[in-house]
């Protein structure tokens, strides 16, 4: 992201598939993140940390940032964002969007996840379009 | 206004629009394979300037 700075958005959307069992749990949790300020971090840190998403582990990521413990174990236990991810999910599915991680580079459509260089000629390509 | 004094569809939408980027979310509708559909976009999950020559949305799985 640095290196498009200001040409480039990125936008994070939640597809937790059925075959994980734990996901959708940790979907919640960055969400509850997302309220506390921490959105980016808590993501970040869950993928260094996949596939533990056990609940005590997702309490655990939260403290290690420095978020109110009693909120975020209110909000996660609540499944207050389980709607939003949920709309995640139907939204991919309307895409056809059925594995992960799926990219929409200014609406082209990339499957899978990309060495860097190909991800990086895509941008590039699409930069261009643009021009 | 129409004629029945209720306020055409259009209105409540954007009404709608209004609430949601006070909420910190937005709507963007990418163009895929021909087919237009609506994204919530939360301000919280996005990286970058919202007027980027390129948007990539990536839909994907924690685990």
């Amino acid at each position: 992201m640095k290196e498009y700075d200001g040409r480039v958005r990125l936008v994070f959307k939640d597809r937790p598939l059925p075959i994980h069992t734990l996901a959708r749990g940790a979907h919640e949790a960055a969400r509850c993140a997302a309220a506390a300020g921490k959105y980016w971090p808590y993501h970040d840190l869950l993928f260094e940390a996949q596939p533990a998403f056990r609940r005590d582990d997702l309490l655990r990521y939260a403290t290690e940032l420095g978020l109110d413990a009693a909120d975020f174990t209110r909000c996660l236990d609540e499944r207050r964002y389980a709607a939003q991810v949920e709309a995640d999910v139907v939204q991919a599915q309307a895409l056809g969007i059925n594995g992960t991680p799926t990219f929409l580079i200014n609406g082209r459509k990339v499957v899978g996840g990309l060495p860097l260089e190909e991800l990086r000629a895509l941008v590039e390509d699409a930069l261009k379009a643009r021009r | 206004m129409s004629l029945h004094g209720r306020r055409p569809p259009r209105v409540y939408y954007r009404f709608l629009l209004v609430i949601l980027a006070l909420l910190g979310v937005s709507v963007t509708r990418p163009s895929v394979a021909g087919a237009q559909i609506e994204l919530t976009v939360y301000a919280a999950m996005v990286k970058g300037p919202p007027d980027a020559p390129v948007t990539i949305i990536e839909f994907s799985d924690y685990q």
